[in-house]
């Protein structure tokens, strides 16, 4: 559930609307599939892309650290999107399948975030995402599976990433079984796996400078044709790798008002076992808040994140490795949301773990 | 100096009101043409600079290739390059619009390969829709074109015989003054018939390439016929090809401007002899000869400043109403699509306001210098007055070095693409017709021997024995009658060349076009055999066009695919429609021949179907519609090449008795309406002369202007003269002549002036019409034309002239008749 | 030759006041008239008015028998130029005409054929003493022979009234003399009537009759 969820997402429910009216030549293709339960997962295909889809993310974010000791977080995404586009077209500019690709780097010596995005029809050799497989690519950016090890590389001549992240076990379903419901509806659904404890090496730049780094990195890979309820207003969303080897994923919806419209979260235990919660049993406490000199928005850059596990109540406080991880968009997507590096810990203080925290809606709906 | 100067020298110009209006109009004038011309084409191609910039953005290079453009393969091999850090493709399309006149330029990009090169493409969709500018059916315009076009919804476009209906879906917010509409390029590959191809690629080189090294590492990947070249290369080639025009124009406005000198000139040296004594007595009076030169040259200069000012305010007037009512290009058509802002441009207003005052100052600087040796005691003597005049003496001698200099300039080439040996020619022309203007006047006043009529009898003796300022007046004439029957004759040998021309070119019974050479229109050979099967049309000849790159420095050059025998003629200058040689023929233009040295008999290198291909030049043929020239050849030799059966032009011959309407409205039955422009060549004569016509529009209104200059001569000379001869006037009315004959005296003596200037003007515009069509003409725009002297309408010119001048002397001199001159001759001088 | 009467004239300006009022004068062929007055006593004017240069308010001209009131523009311009001489003080020789066209200026007006006109200007240089110098062009003439050849212009066409004014302004007292001993004798040969306008009591002594304009009228000055 990720970012450009928010601005494609969003926008794919209305462009829907425009897209019935507007049919012209070059034609609609087939409606996108729905989101159902009950789908059996089968890997390695599973890893590829799945372009009757509306939209799919392959979402990669996680904690580095360079030789000096010093902690960074990363994110890279690849976006698929299906537009109904040109489908029959005999063009091969024919715009039914984009390519989007994100990559940023949360530096506290900044103060703010690197970003840095690319965005292509898939258009093979020059980008595309490939079925059976995982391989997305713009250019020389690319994020693929081979060798049993992820390789995202994203440089640009200021900063950059090339990092390989190796996974340990099976992909986590999330949801029953990979099926993901966003809102009470549950057409409101992706399907949704990820793969926590990704153990990353490699490179990074930063203003020109190559550090080598390693660190550890989670990777959720969704498909989805509709996610996000008319009535939902944002979302809040985490992804951690807990110091134990455990892992875990939590997200709400918020309807206007900031009450939870939905919740779910998936915690793998450090034995293997995975619990999927309900939206009863999570529980979403902000905290201290940081005011945006750039946007106005408020977010609440602290949560206490309390789970209703089968064992018992787990509280899970997160501060944020910088204050300022917003994205401003407002001058190319027009979404404006915080998406940043997060440490964990028990309610003592104890170190628990590390991850990624995403605010949308604060700003705006996500792009309206 | 300071109290004498406001009000001996100043004053003097407020004295002589007429003569300093006209001398401060004329200079106003020229500076406003030159300057209005300078504005206007500023505007232009600095719109369309901009216009190039804008679509080309951060581009640093090029690919272009033909019209109907290149495999966009290379595209792909190019985009993955190491030297390409960002590649945006491009469909170019001339758009016809069915019922419209012209057409739409329509840009198919690729939204997300425009942010790293051509930002301000970016269209903005109206509403919600992400993938606005994704849908084949949407199309952005500029705010220019939304303008031109009226259009807010729906747009009716034209591909081949077929209409694509398209939807205005938002703007272009970064494109201000440039006509065009931008649209995804799949949708534009596929409904304009372009699928496979690119008409341009934008190339923006990575960092630490440079333009020569890429360009060497990327040339060997391009396909014959299409180059790369500097993204701003564009804008050199319409500066280069609308170069020759404003050129043209500058000149005229040049010459308004040098007549506006002339005329300070002829006002001020009337006014220091007129003021003689009263120099005479300032000397005496211990004033120094150098201040009493600084006072004149004030005079001038304080002429040429107001003047200049004026000039420039009506400079920006005239090239704000230009914009309105003619266009960016003058009515030339080098600019369509462009609706360029006037801005106020600081330079070239303070360049033209010096100018005036260099006209100002240069007009007085001979009669002030006379002031320097004026006696004394002489000057100061009662009786010397106007009686002295400047002895105009003949100089044959160095009249025939000028005209040496001239015939010698004329053999020089272009010099940057602009015929400046020529221009200098005319100037040397002009000075050998102004030095001979004395002679002209002992030969007419020698033709011209009165015996009875006392007014005649008295203007040929004053006219004989003192021409100085007869001579003054009438040289003014000189250059500007020049100069306007020159331009009379050479558009007058144009236009008849261009409708002999027409001839050869439209010998069919009826033209049937699916857009222009460059539109998005075309024939299918579907559509021309159900054109061909259409009762009473006997035969067809149809017309390919396409443009081809003979080298990368130079525009490209028009491909003509074409039936060359039976019937369906070239109006040849050399070679022969009948080719015997080896190899296939080609027939190129006079341009092409020009700019490419090429001659019959010699091989021509034609990139087809992005091969290189070997013709031979079997003909050159003159061509008066593409300046940047025209490549003939055979059609079916052009698809056995290229596989190319699309057509633009089908010529139709009629069976005998067939009525040409009859056919077209069959033809247009079996056609969408609209898209098929069908014209007998009598109406395609008529469209062709009217843009002709107004092509020249704006050369007529300078002429005029010119012309007008050269009267406002004759007005001030004789208004100086006839102050300056109030009391010979009163004397004249004692011995019994009446206010009418003073008034024929005038009018014979106006007519006379401008009759010198007529005759040596229109014997010069013979000989500067020359140097304008075989030299100007044909360096400028490389094509030839047969020399047509229009004797009516420049008989009635030069009749029209000396009546005018006739009046106008009367007019100014119109105080000396009044009463008060019968008082004059008690005035003690 | 010439008779005024009751010649009438107001001032310009001022409707009140006369220059002259019941002006009398006759003068018989071959008479010269010297008429002296007062700076603004409308001597010129007089002369104007005589000449038909000027409308009078009253009276009435008669020249050779002919009434002059009362003809317009036109035809008194053809009595101008057959009958009136006119003599200037500032000479007003054409600069672009030789002495002999300057003489035959007159002639020219006439209408006479060109052979006829160049003949009698020659015969009338040649008693201003000026024939040897017919084909020069006036610019290197003192101002004597100036007003010598304006006298032979004067009488080319026997005027029957030759009109002077101040012809010897602009001339030393020495060259006046002789210049108005030629015109006095020039206009007496010819049989016209003379009038001349001037301050010069020498000048006016030379002549027949000297009168006074005043604004009552012309009356014989008082010699002294």
């Amino acid at each position: 559930m990720r970012r450009l969820a928010v601005m494609l997402l969003g926008l794919l429910m209305l462009a829907n609307v425009g897209a019935a009216e507007a049919a012209g030549p070059g034609g609609e293709g087939a409606p996108y599939p729905e989101v159902r339960p009950g789908r059996s997962f089968s890997f390695p295909a599973d890893l590829g892309a799945h372009p009757t889809y509306r939209t799919e993310w392959w979402y990669a974010t996680g904690w580095l650290e360079d030789e000096t000791g010093q902690a960074r977080g990363f994110q890279v995404t690849f976006f698929r999107v299906r537009s109904r586009i040109g489908e029959g077209s005999a063009s091969r500019f024919a715009p039914s399948q984009l390519i989007i690709a994100h990559v940023a780097l949360a530096d506290a010596a900044q103060g703010r975030l690197l970003h840095a995005e690319r965005s292509a029809r898939a258009q093979p050799p020059l980008a595309g995402a490939e079925e059976g497989r995982t391989h997305a690519w713009i250019g020389d950016w690319r994020f693929s599976f081979e060798d049993g090890r992820y390789r995202a590389i994203a440089r640009d001549p200021a900063f950059g990433i090339d990092l390989e992240l190796h996974p340990e076990g099976a992909p986590l379903l999330n949801g029953e079984g990979g099926y993901s419901r966003k809102a009470p509806a549950p057409e409101h659904a992706s399907y949704y796996y990820s793969r926590p404890q990704l153990r990353v090496a490699g490179e990074i730049i930063i203003a020109g400078e190559r550090r080598t780094v390693k660190g550890h990195a989670w990777l959720d890979h969704e498909w989805s044709s509709q996610v996000m309820p008319a009535e939902a207003a944002g979302w809040d969303w985490v992804g951690l790798n807990l110091l134990d080897g455990g892992a875990v994923m939590a997200f709400q919806m918020r309807d206007r008002s900031g009450k939870p419209l939905w919740a779910a979260a998936t915690v793998r235990e450090v034995g293997g076992e995975a619990h999927r919660l309900p939206p009863q049993a999570v529980s979403f406490q902000p905290g201290r808040r940081w005011l945006s000199p750039r946007t106005g928005a408020e977010y609440p850059v602290e949560w206490s994140i309390s789970l209703q596990l089968p064992g018992g109540r787990r509280r899970l406080d997160l501060r944020p490795l910088m204050d300022d991880q917003e994205l401003d968009g407002r001058r190319s997507t027009g979404a404006v949301y915080w998406e940043g590096a997060v440490s964990v810990t028990q309610e003592d203080g104890t170190a628990l773990g590390h991850g990624y925290l995403e605010m949308t809606g604060y700003a705006n709906r996500p792009r309206l | 100096m300071s109290p004498v100067l406001p009000r001996i020298f100043l004053a003097s110009l407020k004295r002589r009101r007429l003569a300093s209006a006209l001398s401060l109009l004329a200079i106003a004038l020229g500076v406003a043409l030159g300057l209005a011309v300078q504005l206007i084409h500023d505007a232009a191609l600095g719109e369309f600079g901009r216009g190039i910039r804008q679509l080309a953005g951060g581009a640093d290079l090029q690919v272009v290739g033909p019209r109907t453009g290149f495999d966009e393969q290379l595209y792909f091999q190019l985009a993955q390059r190491a030297e390409v850090a960002a590649a945006s493709p491009v469909v170019e399309v001339d758009a016809r619009m069915p019922g419209r006149e012209g057409t739409l330029r329509i840009l198919g990009i690729d939204v997300f390969r425009l942010a790293g090169i051509q930002p301000e493409l970016m269209p903005s969709a109206e509403g919600n829709d992400t993938f606005a500018t994704l849908r084949p059916d949407a199309v952005f315009l500029s705010a220019a074109a939304r303008q031109e076009l009226h259009e807010s919804a729906g747009l009716m476009l034209q591909a081949g015989t077929t209409l694509q209906r398209l939807r205005v879906a938002g703007d272009i917010p970064g494109v201000a003054g440039q006509v065009l509409g931008v649209m995804d390029i799949a949708a534009a590959q596929e409904r304009f018939g372009m699928l496979g191809r690119l008409t341009r690629i934008d190339l923006r080189l990575a960092d630490g390439s440079n333009r020569a090294q890429a360009t060497r590492a990327l040339q060997p990947l391009l396909p014959a016929g299409v180059v790369l070249r500097p993204a701003d290369a564009a804008a050199g080639e319409a500066d280069l090809l609308s170069r020759a025009y404003r050129v043209n124009l500058t000149m005229l406005a040049a010459i308004a401007l040098l007549t506006g000198g002339f005329l300070v000139f002829s006002s001020q040296f009337l006014s220091v002899v007129r003021r003689r004594r009263e120099f005479a007595f300032l000397l005496a009076l211990g004033m120094t000869r150098r201040s009493l030169m600084r006072g004149l040259l004030t005079e001038g200069a304080v002429l040429g400043l107001v003047g200049g000012a004026a000039g420039v305010g009506l400079a920006y007037g005239l090239a704000a109403l230009a914009f309105r009512f003619v266009g960016a290009d003058l009515g030339a058509g080098y600019f369509s699509g462009l609706r360029p802002a006037l801005v106020f441009a600081p330079l070239a207003s303070a360049a033209y306001l010096l100018l005036g005052v260099f006209a100002g100052v240069a007009g007085t600087w001979a009669p002030a210098a006379a002031s320097l040796r004026i006696p004394v005691a002489r000057g100061l003597h009662a009786g010397e007055g106007a009686s002295e005049a400047l002895v105009a003496r003949a100089r044959p001698g160095v009249a025939a070095g000028f005209l040496l200099a001239a015939f010698l300039l004329c053999q020089l080439p272009p010099w940057q693409g602009v015929p400046a040996g020529g221009y200098l020619a005319i100037a040397c022309l002009l000075v050998t017709a102004v030095m001979l203007v004395p002679v002209a006047s002992h030969g007419l006043t020698a033709l011209l021997q009165p015996r009875r009529s006392p007014v005649l009898r008295l203007a040929t003796a004053r006219l004989a024995a003192a021409p100085g300022q007869a001579v003054v007046a009438s040289a003014g004439v000189v250059a500007s009658v020049a100069l306007a029957v020159a331009m009379a004759i050479m558009v007058s040998s144009f236009r008849s060349s261009v409708d002999h021309w027409l001839d050869a070119v439209l010998p069919a019974d009826l033209y049937v076009r699916a857009s222009l050479g460059s539109g998005s229109g075309f024939l299918t050979p579907g559509d021309v055999a159900r054109i061909a099967a259409v009762p009473g049309v006997a035969s067809t000849d149809a017309v390919r066009a396409d443009s081809v790159r003979l080298d990368a420095q130079r525009p490209a050059v028009t491909l003509i695919a074409r039936a060359v025998h039976s019937g369906w003629g070239l109006p040849l200058v050399a070679g022969s429609l009948a080719y015997e040689g080896s190899g296939q023929p080609a027939w190129i233009s006079e341009a092409v021949a020009d700019l490419h040295q090429l001659s019959v008999g010699q091989p021509l290198e034609l990139p087809l179907a992005g091969e290189p291909q070997r013709f031979m030049v079997a003909g050159i043929w003159r061509d008066y519609a593409r300046q940047n020239g025209s490549v003939v050849i055979d059609r079916q030799c052009y698809i056995r090449l290229t596989g190319d059966e699309r057509v633009n032009d089908l010529a139709l011959r009629l069976a005998p008795a067939i009525e040409p309407g009859q056919v077209a409205a069959a033809i247009r039955e079996r056609f969408d309406a609209d898209t098929l422009e069908i014209a007998v060549p009598a109406k395609i004569r008529r469209i062709t002369l009217a843009i002709f016509d107004r092509t020249f529009f704006i050369t007529y209104l300078m002429e005029a202007v010119a012309v007008l200059i050269g009267l406002f001569g004759v007005a001030t000379t004789f208004a100086a003269l006839s102050t300056a001869r109030r009391s010979e006037f009163g004397m004249l009315r004692h011995l019994g002549m009446t206010r009418a004959d003073i008034a024929r005296l005038l009018a014979t003596e106006g007519a006379w002036t401008a009759g010198v200037g007529v005759v040596t003007g229109i014997l010069a515009g013979l000989a500067v019409a020359w140097v304008l069509i075989e030299v100007v003409n044909r360096q400028s725009f490389h094509w030839s034309m047969d020399f047509h002297l229009p004797y009516l309408p420049v008989g009635a010119f030069g009749t029209g002239l000396v009546a005018l001048a006739a009046a106008v002397a009367v007019l100014a001199g119109r105080r000396a008749m009044s009463h008060s001159a019968v008082r004059a001759v008690r005035e003690d001088w | 030759m010439l008779e005024i009467s009751r010649l009438s004239k107001r001032r310009p300006g001022d409707a009140e006041r006369s220059l002259f009022r019941g002006l009398e004068l006759r003068i018989a062929a071959g008479e010269c008239v010297a008429v002296v007055g007062e700076s603004g006593s409308g001597k010129s004017t007089l002369l104007n008015c005589l000449a038909g240069l000027e409308p009078v308010d009253d009276g009435e001209l008669r020249l050779g028998g002919t009434t002059l009131t009362g003809l317009d523009d036109d035809a008194y311009a053809r009595i101008r130029r057959e009958r009136f001489g006119f003599v200037f003080q500032a000479f007003h020789i054409l600069p672009h005409l030789t002495l002999a066209q300057n003489v035959a200026l007159p002639l020219w007006l006439l209408q006479r054929p060109a052979a006829q006109a160049e003949r009698e200007a020659l015969a009338m240089l040649e008693r201003v003493g000026l024939r040897d110098r017919a084909a020069d062009w006036p610019a290197g003439l003192s101002g004597g022979e100036q007003q010598r050849v304006a006298i032979a212009r004067a009488l080319v066409h026997n005027p029957q009234l030759v009109l002077a004014d101040e012809p010897t302004g602009n001339l030393d007292p020495a060259r006046a003399d002789d210049v108005l001993d030629l015109l006095l004798a020039r206009i007496r040969d010819s049989g016209a009537a003379g009038i001349l306008v001037t301050h010069s009591r020498r000048a006016a002594a030379r002549c027949d009759r000297i009168l006074r304009l005043s604004e009552s009228g012309l009356l014989p000055a008082d010699e002294g």
